[in-house]
């Protein structure tokens, strides 16, 4: 008996271990989206590849985020990542509207919103040290026409049934919540193959 | 037969450290303690409304681009973009230190770095003295001087190889900001809890030596 509680404490943090590198270190947020008929795997998403294209020169899209004053404490790095995330995000969202309804597309689009209003909330975490110029500063630089496109967006796609709160399972990013309680219990209207 | 296997294996194991230990051991050595010297600049231990990021800095965005020349494309590129930069190339020649490369090649490329910092630290001294009262200069003030020290003390070490002239102007550079570092520890701006554990001798002396006479960030 003891022996065997010895191997499955043992097995225990091996699998803890794992998941736990899986999630913080690797990343791979999308394995632990709930699963079902509507969420497919993420890894498989066709839009991904679709959208390389866009990710290309970002810095060419004068429409992505952009700092509008000199007198800021954004790290480029944080910059650079609002402006590819937002290049995605809008390709998934509103270059290709239809992408949300495929099952595998879906998954992965649910992580990436996530993603989405997780560097969001992390530079105004890092914003809310400086006080409220910095703070405004980011709401500004995440408020770009593309920004606003993928707002609209999100809204239209929880309106319409094709993003519901059960999707995202316990990861609800705060910005969206009021939008998937509104519109709860909507069904899809995705074109039916 | 098993233990027999085991004991062979642990013996082999054994053999290998023991050796390979002797043999490796000044390399290894003195790897580590390169990295030491130019790697944490800023003190894990510092108070985090003290210290906080030197990238972001506004000292940084009006010196950096003195100080990192990239051309004519330099007023497109983030102040932090080019922070990054500058400590990049001190990373590659932290890695030429300690894979033991030390020809005329990683010599030059010392003196550069020494004279890039050095010179970043001159001018965020040169500032408004209560501009280190914010945490992101302090940051950026206590890691382009501990990074300078460092590259400095290895010049120093290769004093022989390299043009006197240069090692001058990198000893001019040093007692001017001795200087500065002086002030600012009586001012109360800087205090050794900024500086790392193993930042140089030199700025912990005057850190433990001076006193601070006044508070210059009090309103």
């Amino acid at each position: 008996m003891n022996l065997l509680k010895r191997a499955a404490f043992v097995l225990g943090g091996i699998f803890l271990g794992i998941n736990l590198i899986n999630y913080f270190v690797l990343g791979h947020t999308g394995d632990y989206l709930p699963g079902g008929e509507r969420m497919g795997e993420w890894k498989a998403a066709t839009i991904r590849e679709a959208c390389y294209p866009a990710l290309e020169s970002p810095e060419r899209d004068e429409l992505l985020p952009k700092l509008t004053s000199n007198e800021h404490r954004v790290d480029w790095r944080d910059l650079t990542r609002a402006k590819e995330m937002t290049a995605a995000l809008n390709c998934y969202l509103v270059t290709h509207p239809n992408a949300v309804c495929e099952r595998n597309n879906r998954a992965y689009i649910v992580d990436y919103i996530n993603r989405y209003f997780a560097k969001f909330d992390e530079m105004m975490n890092t914003a809310r040290r400086y006080g409220e110029t910095e703070m405004s500063a980011v709401r500004n630089l995440w408020d770009s026409p593309r920004n606003r496109a993928i707002d609209a967006a999100l809204m239209q796609d929880t309106g319409n049934g094709r993003l519901i709160k059960a999707d995202f399972g316990w990861s609800v990013p705060a910005a969206m919540k009021p939008m998937l309680d509104r519109y709860k219990g909507t069904s899809d209207n995705c074109p039916k193959a | 037969m098993i233990r027999q296997v085991v004991t062979l294996i642990l013996a082999f194991v054994g053999g290998f450290l023991a050796v390979g230990g002797w043999i490796w051991a000044p390399k290894i050595s003195s790897a580590m303690s390169s990295l030491v010297s130019t790697g944490p600049s800023v003190s894990m231990f510092a108070d985090a409304n003290r210290i906080g990021r030197a990238e972001t800095a506004p000292v940084i965005r009006s010196c950096i681009l003195k100080v990192v020349d990239l051309g004519p494309d330099v007023k497109q590129l983030e102040p932090s973009a080019a922070y990054h930069i500058l400590k990049a190339g001190s990373m590659q020649a932290n890695v030429s230190t300690m894979l033991g490369k030390s020809d005329r090649w990683s010599e030059s490329q010392t003196i550069a770095l020494a004279a890039n910092w050095g010179e970043l630290a001159n001018c965020i001294f040169a500032q408004e003295d209560r501009g280190l009262c914010d945490p992101d200069n302090r940051a950026a003030a206590v890691e382009a001087t501990t990074k300078f020290f460092a590259y400095a003390k290895q010049t120093e070490a290769a004093k022989a190889t390299i043009p006197a002239g240069e090692a001058r102007v990198i000893e001019g550079v040093a007692d001017r900001l001795l200087i500065s570092l002086k002030n600012h520890r009586r001012y109360g701006t800087l205090a050794a809890a900024d500086f790392g554990s193993f930042a140089s001798p030199e700025i912990m002396r005057i850190m433990r030596e001076e006193k601070e006479t006044r508070d210059i960030c009090k309103r």
